[in-house]
C-alpha cells in the first residue's frame, strides 16, 4: 500500500510496490499524459515531477514515491484550465508535431525553469535530454527561452 | 453526439432512418463532379447538418470538419480545415473541430498510386482506376500527397456549403442571392444591414440542392491560405490529453504484450512454460498468433509485459539463421555487377559517351544501411469483436483501408468472420511509413476474437518496435559520369541495388496473394534520375537484393538514400573539374528556372562562398521530390580530434502554393533533424539473422544538444501545392557529406557517417571514423 499525491489529489495504490509509477499513473489512476516510449529512461516521454524533480516514471517503482508529491503533464495548467507559462510557450512557438514526446519535455522544462529561471543554451543542453523523433528541437529551444522570459 | 448513420446507406434507401432524415440527395455524379467523385447530399442529424462528406455545421455555429487523412504530426488536420474554412468563410478558431472520419467513403480516396491530382482531366483508364481506388476506398496518408490530393475537394466542400447557406439566407431575408456576402460565419445583406449566423440557417440550407461545381475563390481573395495558422490539435497535446492509440481506454478492456521471432520468418517451435505464464498475476490468456508470435493477455499491460519477459520460447530454425550485416551488404555490393539489371530509364547513348576517348570518367560506389522507423509511440492497436459479430478497432494508422482488412484477417486466423469492421483512426505518435503496415492490427484482432465482447489493446514494447520492425532497405549504388570538354556529364549512369519495397509491402498488405514484382521497384530508384539536370545522356538501372527482413515505406523512401548518393556524386564531378559545387549545379540547371531559383535562394541564405574557419565546411544539395523542389546548405565543424558537429542547415523550398507556411516550415525543420540523425548515426545491423538494435541506447537519436540550427525560407509560387512531409529530409545527408568533404577533404560514401562515443556526462558525441577505417 503506497500513498502519495498526484496533481494535488491524494491517492493510494494497493498493488505491487515494484510496478513502475508510469503504469500506475496510466492504468490505475487513468492519467494518460505521461507516455511509454522506451521503458529504460532513455527517451523521457514518461517524465513526471516527483517532489519537483523531473523523473522518468518508467523506471521508478511506485514504492519509491511513497509520500511524494507527483505532478504530471495534466497537472501543469492552473485549476481553471489556464495553461502554464511553459505550455503557453509551446503553443506560441507551435512546438509539437506528433506531440507524443511533448508531455515529457513540458515536465522536464518546467522543472528546469523552477530551478534556473533563465537558463543558457548550454544549461538547457545539459538538462533537457528527451528524444523527439519529429525533430522539434529548434522550436523547443525557442519555447524554453520564451517561457523563461514570460515567467521572468 | 451519436454517430451519423452511413450517408451512403441513406442515399441508397432515400428514406428516413433511425431518427435521421435525409433531406436532400444528389442525383447522378453529384456536385463533386469537378473532382470526378460522387458526393452525398446534406443530412440533418438533430442539431447538426452534414452538408457533405467533409463538413457539418451545428445550430450553435460549431463546424465539424472530416479530415480523411491521418494526423501524425505534419499538421494535416489544420491544413485541410483551413481549406474548408477558406471557402466557407468562417473564422479559423476554436469553433472548428476536426475529426478523422469513421466512415470510409469514395470521396476520401487517395489517388497517390496513380500519381494524379483528383482535379486533373483523365481518360477512361484513369477514370476507371480512380473508381477502383474510390470503391475500396484507398485513403492512406503517405507520399506527401494529402494536400496535393485534397486541395480541390476540401475547398469544393466548403464552397458548396457556403452556396447552400447563401441560398437559404436569400430566402429567409427575401433578397436576391447577389446582394448577399459571407464573412466570419455570417450571411450578410449589406444594403439593409441585416445578417444571419450560419447556425441559424443550417436546417434551411440543408434543403437547398447542392451545387454541381461551386466556383472557388481566386487566390487574390484568400484570407487563410498562405497565412500561418495555429495547429488545431496542439491545445489538447500540450495538456497531455489522451489522443493517441496507446491512450485508448474502453470498459472491460484487456491488455496484451507480444514476443515475435528474433529472426524474421521463424515460427514458434515451442512455448516451454505456458502453464507458468498463465499462473502469473493478472494473466488471462496466452496465445500463439499464426504460429509466428506469442502474446500474453492480462488485466494490465504491465502484467502482460512482465509475463511475456518470462516466456521461454523456442523458435524454429530458418535459412537466415547465419545471416549477418556484412553478408547482406556484400550481397548488395555484388548486385551492382549483375548482368541483367532492370532498366528504368535510358536517354541517349550512354555507352557510346563512356567510350569516347576524350571523356573524363568519374565513378564512385555508395552505400546505406537498413533502418528502423522508431516512432515515439510504439506500435499498438485495440480491437473489440462485439457479441453480434461486428468488429470495431482503434489504431494510430496511416492506412484505414488495410487496417479494416487487417482486422478481418486477424479475426479469421482465430476462426471468427466479422460481419462488419468499424475503424477509428487515432492521432499517431509519429508514423514515417511504419503505420502503413497493419501487423499489429492483425495480431490484436486475433486476440480480440478469442475474447468476444472485450476490447483487447495490444502494445508492442520498444524492443519489439525496433528489433521486430519493418525496415527501410539497405542500398548500394554505383554512379558513373563521362564528363565532356565543358566539365559537365555527357553521360550519367546510375545503378542501384536495394530490396524492392513494394514487392515486400504489397505481399503483406494486399489480399488474394497480390504482390508487386521484385524487379523495377520505383521506390528503389528515387533520387537517381536527376531529370532536372541537363545531361546529354542518362541511364538508371536497379537490381533487387532479397533478404529475410520485411521492407516497408520509410519517410521519403528511396530519396532517403538515392539523393545522398547522387548529390554527393555531383560534388565529386564538380571536384574532378575543379569547379565550385554551386556553380557546377547552376550550369546543370540552366534550363530549370524553378530549381535554379531554389538553389540560388539557399546559396544566398547561407552566404555561399564566404570564407570559413579551418575545420569547418559548407555543403549543398538539391532535389525535386513530391512535386516540390528543395535545396539545403549544411555547415559542419570537424574538430582536430575528429568530433563532427552539424552546426546549421539552411533550407529553401518551392512547394507550390503553401496552405499553412508554419506547418510547412516545421516539416522542413523536423525533416532536417530526422535526416541528420539518419546520416550521422542510424543503422540496423544483424547478427545470426537477428536485429541487434533494441532501444534508444543502441539505436540512438539526436537530442536537443546535438540539433543543428535550421533556417527555412519558402519561395512564393503559384503552382498547385506540392508535398511537404518528406522533402525536408531528402537533401540533408548529401549536404552534410559535401560539407564534411569541404571541411576535411574526406569523402564519406556510406551512411551512417559517424562513430558514436558517449562522453563523461553520458552525452553521445559523434566522430568521423579514423581515416584508415574510412569507408569512403
Amino acid at each position: 500500500m503506497v500513498s502519495f499525491t498526484v496533481n494535488n489529489r491524494v491517492v493510494t495504490f494497493s498493488g505491487s510496490d515494484d510496478k513502475p509509477l508510469l503504469w500506475v499513473l496510466r492504468e490505475d489512476l487513468g492519467l494518460l499524459g505521461a507516455k511509454y516510449g522506451c521503458g529504460i529512461a532513455q527517451c523521457g516521454a514518461c517524465r513526471v515531477l516527483v517532489d519537483g524533480e523531473s523523473t522518468p516514471s518508467c523506471v521508478t517503482p511506485v514504492g519509491a514515491v511513497a509520500g511524494a508529491r507527483i505532478v504530471t503533464v495534466e497537472g501543469l495548467a492552473e485549476p481553471d484550465g489556464t495553461l502554464s507559462p511553459v505550455q503557453q510557450a509551446w503553443i506560441d512557438e507551435q512546438v509539437p508535431q506528433c506531440g507524443f514526446c511533448q508531455p515529457g519535455f513540458l515536465v522536464a522544462v518546467t522543472a528546469l525553469l523552477d530551478r534556473n529561471p533563465n537558463p543558457s543554451d548550454a544549461e538547457i543542453n545539459a538538462v533537457i535530454t528527451n528524444i523527439c523523433r519529429c525533430g522539434t528541437y529548434p522550436r523547443i529551444r525557442r519555447a524554453i527561452h520564451r517561457a523563461a522570459a514570460a515567467q521572468g | 453526439m451519436p454517430r451519423l448513420l452511413s450517408r451512403r446507406a441513406l442515399l441508397l434507401t432515400g428514406g428516413a432512418l433511425g431518427g435521421t432524415a435525409l433531406v436532400a440527395a444528389v442525383a447522378g455524379t453529384g456536385y463533386l463532379a469537378s473532382v470526378d467523385m460522387d458526393g452525398p447530399g446534406a443530412v440533418v442529424d438533430g442539431e447538426r447538418v452534414a452538408f457533405n462528406a467533409f463538413l457539418a455545421i451545428h445550430r450553435d455555429g460549431g463546424v465539424v470538419i472530416q479530415a480523411p487523412r491521418t494526423e501524425m504530426g505534419q499538421g494535416i488536420h489544420t491544413g485541410l480545415a483551413m481549406l474548408v474554412a477558406e471557402e466557407l468563410d468562417i473564422p479559423f478558431d476554436a469553433r472548428i473541430r476536426v475529426e478523422h472520419p469513421v466512415e470510409q467513403l469514395p470521396v476520401y480516396a487517395n489517388f497517390a498510386p496513380l500519381n494524379i491530382r483528383p482535379e486533373d482531366p483523365t481518360g477512361p483508364v484513369l477514370w476507371a482506376a480512380k473508381r477502383v481506388l474510390g470503391a475500396l476506398p484507398m485513403m492512406n496518408t503517405a507520399g506527401s500527397r494529402s494536400i496535393i490530393g485534397l486541395w480541390v475537394p476540401m475547398r469544393v466542400a466548403g464552397a458548396a456549403a457556403r452556396h447552400m447557406l447563401v441560398a437559404a439566407g436569400a430566402a429567409r431575408l427575401g433578397v436576391p442571392v447577389g446582394e448577399l456576402t459571407t464573412a466570419d460565419g455570417y450571411v450578410t445583406h449589406a444594403p439593409s444591414g441585416r445578417g444571419i449566423a450560419y447556425g441559424e440557417l443550417v436546417r434551411d440550407a440543408a434543403l437547398v440542392p447542392p451545387p454541381r461545381d461551386p466556383p472557388l475563390k481566386p487566390a487574390s481573395a484568400w484570407r487563410l491560405i498562405g497565412t500561418p495558422q495555429k495547429r488545431v490539435d496542439l491545445p489538447a497535446k500540450v495538456r497531455g490529453a489522451p489522443v493517441f492509440g496507446m491512450d485508448v481506454v474502453l470498459p472491460d478492456m484487456l491488455h496484451a504484450a507480444i514476443r515475435q521471432a528474433p529472426v524474421s520468418g521463424a515460427s514458434v517451435a515451442r512455448l516451454a512454460n505456458e502453464a507458468t505464464i498463465r499462473a502469473l498475476p493478472g494473466v488471462v490468456d496466452v496465445a500463439v498468433i499464426d504460429g509466428r508470435s506469442v502474446a500474453v493477455v492480462a488485466q494490465s499491460w504491465w502484467q502482460a509485459e512482465a509475463a511475456a519477459w518470462r516466456a521461454e520460447i523456442a523458435w524454429s530454425r530458418t535459412e537466415a539463421d547465419q545471416v549477418t550485416t556484412a553478408k547482406l551488404a556484400r550481397d548488395c555490393r555484388q548486385a551492382l555487377d549483375a548482368r541483367d539489371p532492370h532498366l528504368h530509364l535510358r536517354e541517349g547513348d550512354v555507352d557510346a559517351a563512356f567510350a569516347a576517348p576524350a571523356a573524363r570518367i568519374v565513378t564512385a560506389d555508395y552505400a546505406a544501411p537498413f533502418l528502423a522507423h522508431a516512432c515515439m509511440e510504439p506500435m499498438n492497436a485495440t480491437v473489440l469483436i462485439h457479441a453480434d459479430g461486428t468488429a470495431e478497432a482503434w489504431c494510430p494508422t496511416q492506412s484505414p483501408l488495410t487496417m479494416r482488412w487487417g482486422v478481418g484477417r486477424g479475426a479469421r486466423l482465430a476462426g471468427v468472420e466479422p460481419t462488419s469492421v468499424t475503424c477509428h483512426v487515432t492521432m499517431n505518435g509519429g508514423a514515417f511509413g511504419r503505420r502503413s503496415e497493419v501487423d499489429v492490427v492483425v495480431q490484436a484482432a486475433f486476440l480480440a476474437a478469442r475474447h468476444p465482447g472485450r476490447p483487447v489493446k495490444l502494445l508492442w514494447s520498444r524492443q519489439e518496435d525496433i528489433a521486430r520492425g519493418i525496415f527501410r532497405s539497405q542500398a548500394a549504388a554505383r554512379l558513373r559520369a563521362a564528363l565532356g570538354s565543358d566539365g559537365l556529364p555527357i553521360a550519367y549512369d546510375a545503378m542501384v541495388a536495394a530490396q524492392a519495397m513494394m514487392h515486400s509491402a504489397s505481399r503483406r498488405n494486399l489480399p488474394y496473394g497480390l504482390g508487386a514484382s521484385p524487379h523495377g521497384d520505383r521506390f528503389s530508384v528515387e533520387g537517381l534520375d536527376k531529370r532536372h539536370y541537363r545531361f546529354a545522356s542518362r541511364r538508371v538501372r536497379s537490381r533487387h537484393v532479397p533478404s529475410h527482413l520485411p521492407i516497408g515505406a520509410w519517410r521519403s523512401n528511396g530519396f532517403s538514400f538515392g539523393t545522398f548518393f547522387t548529390e554527393s556524386f555531383l560534388d565529386e564531378c564538380a571536384a574532378t573539374v575543379g569547379e565550385d559545387a554551386l556553380a557546377y549545379r547552376r550550369r546543370l540547371l540552366r534550363d530549370s528556372p524553378r530549381h535554379l531559383a531554389v538553389l540560388d535562394r539557399v546559396a544566398a541564405m547561407a552566404g555561399w562562398g564566404a570564407p570559413m574557419a579551418p575545420g569547418r565546411g559548407r555543403g549543398i544539395a538539391i532535389e525535386e521530390c513530391y512535386e516540390s523542389v528543395v535545396a539545403q546548405v549544411a555547415e559542419v565543424t570537424v574538430a582536430p580530434d575528429g568530433e563532427l558537429t552539424v552546426d546549421r542547415v539552411f533550407c529553401a523550398l518551392d512547394a507550390g502554393i503553401v496552405v499553412n507556411p508554419d506547418s510547412v516550415a516545421a516539416q522542413m525543420e523536423g525533416g532536417i533533424q530526422f535526416g541528420v540523425t539518419t546520416a550521422l548515426m542510424s543503422r540496423i545491423t544483424l547478427d545470426a539473422g537477428e536485429v541487434r538494435e533494441t532501444n534508444f541506447h543502441d539505436f540512438p537519436m539526436q537530442r536537443l544538444a546535438d540539433a543543428p540550427e535550421v533556417v527555412v525560407e519558402i519561395l512564393r509560387s503559384e503552382l498547385p501545392p506540392g508535398g511537404a512531409g518528406e522533402p525536408g529530409i531528402v537533401p540533408v545527408a548529401a549536404a552534410v557529406a559535401n560539407a564534411i568533404h569541404a571541411a576535411t577533404g574526406r569523402r564519406l560514401r556510406a551512411m551512417p557517417f559517424a562513430v558514436l562515443e558517449p562522453d563523461r556526462d553520458g552525452r553521445l558525441r559523434t566522430f568521423l571514423p579514423p581515416a584508415t577505417q574510412a569507408r569512403g
